[in-house]
């Protein structure tokens, strides 16, 4: 057998290969993908980041994106507004109050909701440098974080985390006390109050007075909270629309349309008779009867929201004169106190002046009920039946939906959500401090 | 960029042509016949090679070959085929002589001369280093009842493990050698006559709940030759960044020279469901009613709250009025011709292949529709919704251009129509609403907008609501591949591969106005059409030389480069609200679109030292380096080494010969690795539509973070083991075992939800380690003039295990979980322990009851794997009455995994009709699990997880060839008919449905057995005739 030259003949196509590899290699391996953007960068990029962030808020309240339940609907489930005739194990033991730390449903809420003030921050700093005026464009960005932080408090135990993005880097954030929370809501709210230039200004003003007085109402001061109110007009009202390319109306998904969720009506003893009442505020809906989407639980519907892109309430005059009207019954000014419940109730029709029920309890569960018949579905009532027990001294089993639940087995005792599993990547981060309200 | 490439191939190429040819006339012609020992008939399309050198040839229709340029001096000149002892004989050639050695081969279920297909090309299996499985297609796919590519892979290699889907056209699972990525996908890559082709296991882009069509079922097995199934890293080395979880290796048929054969066949089949289903139960109080929900349930009997007048029960699946299940039915008819000349031969097959699965719409519903609807026709898609209609042609041509040149041009194309049922994890599926059942037949429902209607025990949607959602999958692919070899003297050899697999997919749903299920706006109609263009090109070009270093170590250099470039690109479309009657999109008074690319690109070079000894010790070290698009910035090639030995000890003079025929010892080391996606590594916004005050206005949102450091996943194997054959090779053993890491493991690192953003972005930080053995025994137990019969035991057992997850914390869902020291997505969940301390025969676990007899454990505990960890088949071939009569059958056990019964965990934890809920006979674990589900605090699943052990009867077959009298009556030269069947029976201690019906969610692959479709029985028919 011979042996060629091996070496020498090799030198040539060895040689080539390494032209090959020299002078193809980095521009064959460029590909363009026109699905993504990389930069924003220009006045239009800098709105479109504004706009990006509404959309936060809409898919984290009110639902749409491949999230189909929003902090409205999904916290009045844990509290009594709404019943889960859903076969979604993550449905289910949230209403039951059994909510495990891996709840995905419960995660996602929490991502949503953290979205809105650190996609808010990039937007801010993207209207500051490509599109400064009108200046209520930030003053907007800065009332949906103090927005978004408020909800946070009102819904999550204490010690919640929160981390920032900054040059794309992570910057892990200790969890905090839910008063803290409400801080930073103020302080977001406050700075919404200093940016308020160009047309929208006032409305700016007014969304940011409500988010600050709620704030400050869930620090247990009512006065201040009254006081930060006081300019807002009772026909006031922020609300969060829908696209129905992108963010369908997650009650109406939920209820109307799925008929995963059924409105609460007495649940669990302690349950507002949401349904029953026939109340003005919560008309009936159109399909009510027979059974839930899991074929067990019985069907209620409500008439807020029939279509898929009816919007939601965030912040309404109402609820500034809510704000007011505990104000004054914590100052035992009952005179304002109803007063106050009935400009209020003058607004719609088929709703009678309310007269003093006589005794400081019954004065309490009055203002609740308002506050729960007026705000049914807009992501209040978890946040009072917390505030009931800590600002009110209500035990946990009086306030929230008790003794054996619908489907089977006793309710729990959870009266918020857990920080979800996922924070535990978190470096900073443990768990929750407390579950106390 | 890619014409830069091309050109400096096309250049190569040319300087390989420019390269010395004067060999040819300076060496020895060696020509001569190969024939079959036993029957002295010519063997066609043996292969005949010089040991040492680039020279080999085949032998055309009468058993001759001819190889030119045979170097003067001592040469040893091997044939040999598949399925026969390969011949060697030595020879001393003589420049411009000519010797003449002839062959006789016999039969042998093993050979170590056999040659595989490896990334270099062609080598003899002595020489490679790594377990290499080798498939005979042909007669398989002649003799048993495969339908696709999963039935053709199941259970016929070792360490490979198949659960094929269970609905006509779902894709099943393949995983070689466990799963080895947490986040990626764990699939095997296909390579098809030497290009990369489409292998995606879940592709649609419209879900009907959890079942998918595959692209590997697109190729047809009646098409193949031959299958080697290339298991791990340390054999996929050179095939380069993505090839980790092994590489399925398909030679299709080629032609061979002589007289055009023909083959025709046709099969025909019925499909049927034997499969018992779980029956509804229902507990009656003094309140019920057949339309109310009430019912009295055994948590609520024992804590007080009612008391149950009776149980009833119904299983509409026992039903004829209620039934989905019909006769499905099989029939595929195909035609192939080869022949050619010694320089140009060919192969073209044509195929027409039809499927309908046994859905079928009861006849009550029918008369619905027929009322409803004024119409005495059924539509056959509402009435049949899962079928699946295929045509398939193939052109192979191999053309020996001249003595060092020849080209082979492989096509195949394939044109489809799949229509898939509403299953699985679907709100309006066929699974959701049949097992959901309120347990009593005459169930009056009031749907929204609709007036109450009997269900006839459905749960909410009926069969003709479910079966008017028409989900269509239409495919037209190409796969079209040439190569071009080139031997410019008997020691060189450049080798050029090039082509494209093109799939053009269009997925549609339609669902017309008022047609389909009362549920959110479906009543109101809609249509989606999907259009994706899939482009994958490979480019692939080596060289070799073949040489012989001092003290006679040969020696075989080769290097190559290898392009590879993945395209999809789609559209989408949706119209809701469709105007009665229409069925297109632009009929939706909603309309939206949708537009999406991806694109990969991969540039490898790899090379690679072979050194033999004598022909019986082998050493082969190599390297691939790999760029890859997807890779990040920051992170610039990858290396993949690899080296391998193999010893034929058999081979050495000191051997004694005797019982052992053969011996070989082997093993290996090499790695390669998992890409990640193409848009990973960058940081990404998202445009989105914005409802802005009411206005829908363009918006941004940040949709990934990126990781400018990614790179990808490397996965290392060592393999070492031995092949031996007995007793004159009528005993074979094959035993390997391995060890698998995964290092730089890609995991999908959730970001903690208080950073906002997306939920998780990819991080090279995790480890994943698999061990296993394999082992293969054939043994040829009767070899008689009329009888034989043959044998199969092949088994292996794989342990996975995640050895870090880089310092994250545990992966934890609500069943699986990714935690260290444990398999991947292995089943964790909250246990309880359960007795009845009363005695009163029902299980409580109410926490506030005052007799507790269920208890659940704290935290969630590790259950077991969710992939079988071990795999023994049992393969046997009968051969009767002058071996005209070939019985051949297949046992299949799995071991070890475990399944999520969540078709019973719905029934007990939501639709409550599964026993345990309601009757008071049933026995008490089925009670515990109910209650630890639904009505204990903690709604553990654990009770539903199950072990998967079968033993499943997979195939049995009777093959008849007819006397060839009697075939010539009818012109042929062959005739056989073949009665066949599949899932003929199974032993298994699971309480589902079936352990292997599920759908796979997620690129671990988890099987789901949620609402879903178990495998059904198939019997054919079918008969081959050559002519």
């Amino acid at each position: 057998m011979h042996t060629p030259n091996v070496l020498g003949r090799w030198l040539r196509p060895l040689a080539l290969a390494g032209v090959l590899s020299a002078t193809a290699c980095d521009s064959i391996l460029e590909v363009n993908d026109p699905d993504i953007i990389t930069t924003a960068t220009s006045t239009a990029a800098a709105l479109a980041l504004r706009n990006g962030v509404v959309l936060r808020l809409a898919q984290s309240m009110s639902g749409g994106g491949d999230n189909p339940d929003g902090m409205f609907p999904f916290s009045g489930l844990l509290a009594d507004e709404w019943q889960s005739g859903d076969s979604f194990e993550q449905r289910n033991s949230t209403d039951q109050r059994v909510i495990a730390t891996t709840n995905s449903f419960v995660a996602n809420l929490f991502r949503r909701v953290h979205r809105v003030r650190i996609e808010g921050a990039s937007a801010i700093a993207s209207l500051r440098q490509y599109a400064p005026t009108p200046t209520s464009n930030i003053g907007l960005m800065f009332a949906l974080a103090g927005f978004a932080e408020n909800q946070l408090g009102e819904n999550f135990c204490n010690g919640i985390p929160f981390s920032e993005i900054d040059n794309g880097a992570i910057i892990f954030g200790p969890g905090i006390s839910n008063d803290s929370t409400f801080g930073r809501a103020i302080a977001h709210a406050d700075s919404a109050r200093a940016w308020i230039g160009g047309t929208d200004g006032p409305r700016i003003t007014s969304l940011a007075a409500i988010i600050k007085g709620r704030a400050l109402l869930n620090r247990n001061k009512p006065a201040d909270a009254a006081a930060a109110v006081a300019a807002v007009p009772t026909a006031f009202a922020y609300q969060i629309t829908h696209s129905i390319n992108t963010s369908d109306n997650a009650t109406w998904l939920q209820n109307i349309s799925l008929k995963r969720y059924t409105v609460g009506n007495s649940e669990g003893t302690n349950g507002l008779n949401f349904r029953g009442a026939n109340d003005p505020r919560i008309p009936a809906g159109p399909t009510s009867g027979g059974v839930s989407f899991d074929g067990v639980a019985p069907y209620l519907s409500q008439g807020i929201w029939v279509n898929r892109t009816d919007p939601v309430n965030m912040a309404t005059g109402i609820e500034a004169r809510l704000i007011e009207a505990e104000a004054a019954l914590r100052a035992d000014n009952i005179a304002t106190f109803l007063a106050k419940l009935n400009e209020a109730r003058a607004t719609k029709t088929g709703l009678a002046p309310l007269t003093d029920p006589g005794t400081a309890d019954e004065r309490v569960n009055l203002l609740f009920r308002e506050r729960a018949f007026w705000m049914f579905g807009t992501g209040h009532r978890h946040g009072d039946l917390r505030r009931l027990i800590r600002q009110y001294n209500r035990s946990a089993n009086s306030v929230f939906p008790t003794g054996n639940w619908f489907k089977g087995g006793p309710y729990g005792s959870d009266i918020n959500f857990p920080i979800p599993f996922e924070e535990t990547n978190n470096p900073n981060f443990t768990t929750c401090t407390d579950r106390n309200a | 960029m890619t014409i830069r490439v091309l050109r400096g191939l096309a250049v190569l190429t040319a300087v390989l042509c420019l390269a010395p040819a004067a060999w040819a006339q300076s060496g020895a012609t060696v020509t001569g016949r190969v024939t079959d020992v036993a029957s002295k008939a010519p063997l066609v399309g043996a292969r005949v090679a010089v040991i040492g050198t680039s020279l080999v040839t085949a032998t055309n229709a009468d058993g001759r070959y001819r190889l030119v340029g045979v170097p003067a001096g001592a040469q040893t000149v091997r044939a040999y085929l598949i399925g026969y002892r390969a011949g060697s004989r030595a020879m001393s050639a003589t420049a411009g002589g000519t010797e003449t050695l002839d062959f006789e081969m016999s039969i042998a279920a093993f050979s170590l001369d056999e040659f595989v297909v490896t990334a270099t090309g062609e080598e003899s299996k002595r020489s490679v280093g790594n377990a290499v499985s080798t498939v005979d297609v042909s007669p398989l796919v002649a003799t048993t009842p495969i339908a696709n590519m999963s039935d053709l892979l199941v259970g016929k290699a070792p360490g490979v493990v198949v659960l094929p889907g269970s609905i006509t056209g779902a894709g099943g699972r393949v995983r070689i050698r466990g799963n080895s990525s947490l986040s990626l996908s764990n699939n095997p890559i296909y390579v098809v006559d030497g290009i990369r082709v489409a292998s995606d296991v879940n592709s649609s882009s419209i879900g009907i709940g959890g079942s998918s069509p595959s692209r590997v079922n697109d190729l047809n097995p009646e098409d193949i030759e031959a299958i080697d199934i290339v298991r791990g890293p340390s054999a996929a080395t050179l095939y380069g960044t993505d090839a980790a979880n092994g590489v399925i290796v398909i030679r299709t048929k080629r032609g061979k020279a002589g007289r055009t054969v023909w083959n025709a066949y046709t099969e025909q089949g019925t499909i049927t469901d034997r499969n018992k289903y779980p029956t509804a139960y229902r507990g009656w109080r003094n309140t019920s009613t057949a339309s109310n929900t009430t019912q009295c349930l055994l948590n609520q009997v024992v804590t007080g709250i009612c008391a149950q007048d009776s149980v009833s029960s119904y299983n509409l699946w026992e039903d004829p009025e209620s039934s989905p299940l019909g006769t499905g039915s099989r029939n595929q008819t195909g035609l192939q011709a080869s022949g050619g000349t010694d320089n140009v031969r060919f192969f073209v097959a044509g195929e027409f292949e039809q499927e309908t699965g046994v859905y079928k719409l009861p006849a009550a519903f029918a008369n619905r529709i027929y009322a409803g609807r004024n119409t005495t026709e059924l539509p056959s898609e509402l009435d049949r919704p899962n079928a699946l209609r295929r045509v398939n042609f193939r052109a192979n041509v191999n053309a020996t251009l001249n003595e060092k040149m020849d080209v082979a041009v492989s096509t195949g194309f394939v044109t489809s129509r799949l229509r898939l049922p509403q299953t699985d994890n679907n709100a309006v599926g066929v699974g959701s609403n049949a097992f959901g059942g309120p347990g009593f037949k005459n169930y009056t429902f009031t749907p929204g907008g609709a007036p109450a209607r009997n269900n006839l025990g459905w749960r909410a949607s009926t069969p003709d609501e479910i079966f008017a959602f028409t989900n269509q999958q239409d495919i037209n692919r190409s796969i079209t591949s040439g190569t071009f070899n080139y031997r410019p003297n008997s020691w060189l050899t450049g080798r050029a591969v090039g082509g494209l697999d093109f799939i053009a997919r269009q997925d549609t749903e339609l669902c017309r106005r008022d047609e389909c299920a009362y549920l959110a706006t479906i009543r109101t109609g809609y249509k989606a059409h999907n259009r994706t263009n899939f482009f994958n090109y490979t480019g692939d070009v080596s060289m070799a030389a073949t040489y012989t270093l001092p003290k006679a170590i040969g020696a075989k250099s080769t290097i190559g480069v290898q392009y590879g470039k993945d395209n999809n690109t789609r559209n989408l479309s949706y119209g809701e609200n469709l105007v009665p009657g229409s069925t297109i999109v632009s009929a939706g008074s909603i309309q939206t679109a949708g537009e999406a690319t991806i694109t990969s690109v991969t540039l490898g070079y790899f090379a690679e030292q072979q050194l033999s000894w004598k022909d019986r010790v082998y050493l082969t070290g190599a390297i691939r380096s790999d760029r890859n698009s997807a890779f990040g910035n920051q992170f610039a090639r990858v290396y993949y080494p690899k080296v391998s030995l193999s010893y034929v000890l058999s081979d050495e003079p000191f051997f004694p010969k005797g019982f052992i025929s053969s011996l070989r010892l082997r093993g290996g080391f090499g790695a390669t690795g998992r890409q990640p996606g193409g848009n990973d590594a960058i940081p990404i916004f998202s445009p989105s539509t914005v409802s802005y005050d009411n206005v829908d206005s363009p918006g941004l949102v940040l949709s990934a973070l990126g990781n400018a450091n990614l790179k990808p996943e490397r996965s290392q194997e060592l393999e070492a083991g031995f092949d031996a054959s007995f007793a004159n090779s009528t005993i074979n053993l094959e035993v390997t075992g391995y060890s698998k890491r995964s290092k730089d493991a890609l995991i999908n690192r959730t970001i903690p939800g208080s950073v906002g953003g997306p939920a998780a972005r990819f991080e090279n930080i995790g480890e994943v380690r698999n061990r296993g053995i394999e082992a293969s025994l054939n043994v040829v137990a009767v070899n008689a003039k009329s009888v034989g019969w043959d044998f199969t035991i092949s088994g292996s057992y794989n342990k996975n295990k995640i050895v870090s997850l880089g310092g994250t914390p545990p992966n934890r869902g609500t069943t699986t979980s990714d935690i260290e020291g444990y398999p991947i997505q292995a089943w964790w969940m909250r246990t309880y322990t359960f007795q009845d301390k009363n005695g009163d025969g029902l299980i409580t676990g109410d926490t506030a009851s005052a007799v507790r007899e269920l208890f659940v454990t704290d935290t969630a505990v590790y259950i077991g794997p969710s992939l079988p960890a071990a795999e023994l088949t049992f393969y046997n071939t009968f051969e009767f009455f002058g071996r005209k009569l070939r019985i051949q059958t297949l046992l299949d056990s799995k071991l070890g995994g475990y399944q999520l019964n969540g078709t019973e965990r719905i029934r007990c934890d939501n639709r409550l009709n599964c026993r345990g809920d309601v009757d008071p006979k049933a026995p008490l674990w089925e009670q515990a699990r109910a209650i630890a589900v639904r009505v204990h605090p903690a709604r553990t699943q654990a009770g539903f997880a199950e072990k998967t052990n079968m033993l499943r009867f997979r195939e049995l077959s009777l093959t008849y060839t007819l006397p060839t009298k009697l075939s010539r009556v009818f012109g042929s030269t062959r005739s056989t008919f073949t009665v066949a069947g599949r899932n003929l029976g199974i032993i298994t201690g699971y309480s589902g449905i079936d352990p292997e019906g599920g759908y796979f969610g997620t690129n671990v692959g988890v099987q789901s057995d949620f609402q879903t479709q178990p495998p059904p029985t198939y019997f054919t028919f079918r008969l081959n005739v050559a002519f």
